[in-house]
Order: structure tokens, then C-alpha cells, then sequence
């Protein structure tokens, strides 16, 4: 009994000092990056841009791709709030430059893990339409844009170019 | 039918339980033999099969949240006493967080209640005034949680607008194996504490995100540890009986 009253005391202490040190980890996730996965297509197989690719936002000074070359892939971030993202792609060479626009329509979902960690916001495409300078259509593949990092859009462009 | 098989077990638990602490009694005549207490403490000669009712407090929680910890489980419980080896106990609680995110602003909160059933066994054979519990506990919670982010800007599209996420639901069950011992302090006051493993095995969030605690939980996660410091008032035949050496 003696043995046990002496004994509860520092038991007690040592659980008090385990229970704080069980709660201190912060897990966040190390891929945090959401953008929308768009690819370009010819023929129904996948193809790069050879010429310069330039994408900006439409009404928003911001470019999202500047004077790339050879772009199969590209990883566009999509607005938080708004419900219509429009961006504007274009090409240009020596002898010519080409615009086209590209409209995404989409619900916005915030997502959060903790407070530590930063917060994201994921996307579900609901319909996409394009211009069609050299871009033939636009097909939606994975309607959510998030971690992922699927292919959420396949950009059909003409033939030739 | 589902009335008779629930009486049948009810007999049945209730057979095992008298069968389980028997009292010291003459075999031929039946009548029990009341042994005195320095001849034999053991519990199976002392123990009666009702030994009373305990109501008890976690000083942990509250203390918590009289420091403004980030979170804190205030909780009390009612448990019953059979041949001073089971423990049926029922564990009412409020969890209660607020937690405030380093560099983002982020705020989340939760208060919720929760609650827990389970069972004690007590593994010292001897009544010394102490208990050495194992035990089980199945816990559930129904809550609704918030997350505020007061400056969420988009640098792409340069749109700054507080995200403002309020009344989402969440549901979560779980099983608790339990640790845990407690001592006489004076008279019917006992103090002790338990370790707990707590194993989740349901989960229903919103879709935006999953609580970063859980009332009765803790941290959320498909496990975690947790404990108790508890004051406990055990009253009944047992409390009088059970006077420690």
C-alpha cells in the first residue's frame, strides 16, 4: 500500500508529460500544389506546342506560361472565387502569332487539414469551351482539380499546326 | 422472440457474475461464512456481487481548459461496482478546441459532447484499497466544427476574400483500451488514473476538410493515446468494506 501511494505520484507525473508530447506533430501534405492539368492532342495522340506558348489571365495581369517551347503538358492555377476562369493562349513564330481563348467553368472547394498548414482550394470543372484559331476543342477528362495532378483537360488542336 | 433471447442472456450474465465472485459459504448448509479480515482480504471471499456506484471526474480536461490549452475533453463518469472485478461505466463529456494556426491566421474550432461505454476489470485479487484496471471502451461523437481563414488571397488572381467555413458536420465512433489504476485517498475519495489507446473505426466529415480534433478523441487521426487523472467517489457497500491497508 505504502509502496503504491509513493508510486501514484510520479506515475501521475509521467502521464502528464506523455500527454503533450502525443499531440505536437504537425502533418502536413508535402504536395500542396493544385493546378489544373491541361495537355495538347493532334490526331487523337498527344503533341507539343514547338512554337512559343505564352497562356495569360484575361482581366488579371498575371502570365501563367511565358515564351515556353515545346509544351506537351501545361499546369494551370485556376482562380479561388471566381465561377469562369478565362485565359488566353498564344503562339507565335517568326512569320506568325496565333490566339485563341480558353473558358473554364467550375465549382470552387475549399480544403483544409489543419491549421498549421496552409489552406487550398480544389476545383470541379464543369465545362470548358475554347476559340478556334488553332485549337480545334477541348474535352474534360478528370473534372477535379486537385493534389492529384491528373489530367483534368485534352486541348484538340488542328492538324498541322 | 428478440424479447426472449434478451432475457435468456440477461440470466445468463447474471448466473456468470454470482458464479464469478462467490462468497465463502459452508458447503452444507449453504450459509455464508463471514471470515474475518485478517484471516483473508481477498476479494473473492469479501466482494459482494453489488458493491455499489462510483461517480468520478477527469481533473485533466479541466485543468486543460483552465490553462487555454488548445484543446480539452471535460468529462465526467458513473460506474458500477460487481464483486469489486467488473466496473460498468459510462462517460459523458464536452470536448472543447480552439486552435489558431502559426503563420496562416487559420482558426479552428469545435465543442461538442461525447460519449463513452465500456467496462473495467479489476486484476488485483487482494482488497488492498487498490485497483489495477484493464478495460474497453466504445466512444461516439456528433459535432460540428468551423474554420476561418480571415485573409485567404489568391496571388494568380489577385482576389483576397476571407474563407468562412461554419456549422460543418462531422460524426465519429471509436474503441478505447484502457490502463489504469486508482488508490484510496480517505473515506470514499479515491484518486487514479488510466492510458488510453484510442483506435478510430468511423469517420464522417465534410467534405472540405476533416476536423483537426475530435471531442472525446483528441487530435484527430486513425489513432492516438490519451489519458485520465481521475477523483473518483466510490459509494456503496464496497466503499465501506474496502478500507485500504
Amino acid at each position: 500500500m505504502r509502496t503504491m501511494k509513493r508510486a501514484t505520484p510520479i506515475l501521475l507525473f509521467i502521464a502528464a508529460l506523455l500527454f503533450p508530447a502525443s499531440c505536437d506533430t504537425i502533418d502536413c501534405t508535402l504536395y500542396n500544389t493544385v493546378t489544373c492539368q491541361a495537355s495538347f492532342y493532334g490526331d487523337g495522340k498527344a503533341v507539343a506546342i514547338t512554337d512559343v506558348l505564352t497562356v495569360t489571365t484575361f482581366g488579371v495581369d498575371s502570365v501563367l506560361i511565358n515564351q515556353q517551347r515545346d509544351t506537351q503538358t501545361m499546369n494551370l492555377p485556376l482562380s479561388y472565387w471566381q465561377d469562369t476562369d478565362t485565359l488566353v493562349l498564344i503562339i507565335t513564330s517568326d512569320t506568325y502569332a496565333l490566339l485563341d481563348t480558353l473558358w473554364i467553368e467550375k465549382e470552387n472547394i475549399p480544403h483544409f487539414e489543419s491549421p498549421d498548414c496552409p489552406t487550398s482550394m480544389f476545383h470541379r470543372i464543369t465545362s470548358a469551351r475554347v476559340t478556334h484559331t488553332f485549337i480545334d476543342s477541348v474535352t474534360i477528362t478528370t473534372p477535379l482539380v486537385n493534389y492529384d495532378q491528373a489530367e483534368n483537360l485534352k486541348i484538340h488542336v488542328h492538324t498541322g499546326n | 422472440m428478440i424479447k426472449q433471447k434478451i432475457l435468456r442472456y440477461t440470466f445468463i450474465l447474471a448466473i456468470s457474475l454470482s458464479d464469478l465472485c462467490v462468497v465463502a459459504q459452508d458447503a452444507n448448509t449453504g450459509e455464508e461464512i463471514k471470515l474475518p479480515k485478517h484471516e483473508s482480504n481477498l476479494i473473492a471471499d469479501n466482494a459482494p456481487v453489488f458493491g455499489g456506484i462510483a461517480v468520478s471526474a477527469d481533473l485533466v480536461g479541466f485543468a486543460m481548459k483552465a490553462v487555454n490549452a488548445r484543446f480539452a475533453n471535460m468529462e465526467v463518469a458513473g460506474r458500477l461496482n460487481f464483486c469489486e472485478k467488473y466496473f460498468p461505466i459510462v462517460e459523458l463529456g464536452i470536448g472543447d478546441c480552439k486552435k489558431t494556426g502559426g503563420d496562416n491566421n487559420n482558426t479552428f474550432s469545435c465543442t461538442a459532447p461525447y460519449y463513452r461505454v465500456g467496462v473495467d476489470y479489476n486484476m488485483n485479487k487482494k482488497m488492498t484499497g487498490n485497483r489495477f484496471f484493464i478495460g474497453l471502451r466504445y466512444a461516439f461523437t456528433s459535432y460540428s466544427y468551423s474554420f476561418d481563414n480571415p485573409d485567404y488571397a489568391d496571388p494568380v488572381w489577385k482576389i483576397h476574400s476571407p474563407l468562412t467555413l461554419h456549422d460543418m458536420n462531422g460524426k465519429n465512433q471509436w474503441i478505447e483500451v484502457v490502463l489504469g489504476m486508482e488508490t484510496k485517498l480517505w473515506s470514499i475519495v479515491r484518486l487514479g488514473w488510466n492510458l488510453r489507446f484510442r483506435n478510430r473505426i468511423k469517420q464522417k466529415v465534410s467534405e472540405y476538410g476533416e476536423p483537426f480534433y475530435v471531442p472525446g478523441f483528441g487530435k484527430n487521426g486513425g489513432s492516438t493515446f490519451g489519458g485520465t487523472v481521475n477523483l473518483t467517489f466510490d459509494i456503496g457497500k464496497t466503499a465501506k468494506k474496502n478500507i485500504g491497508k
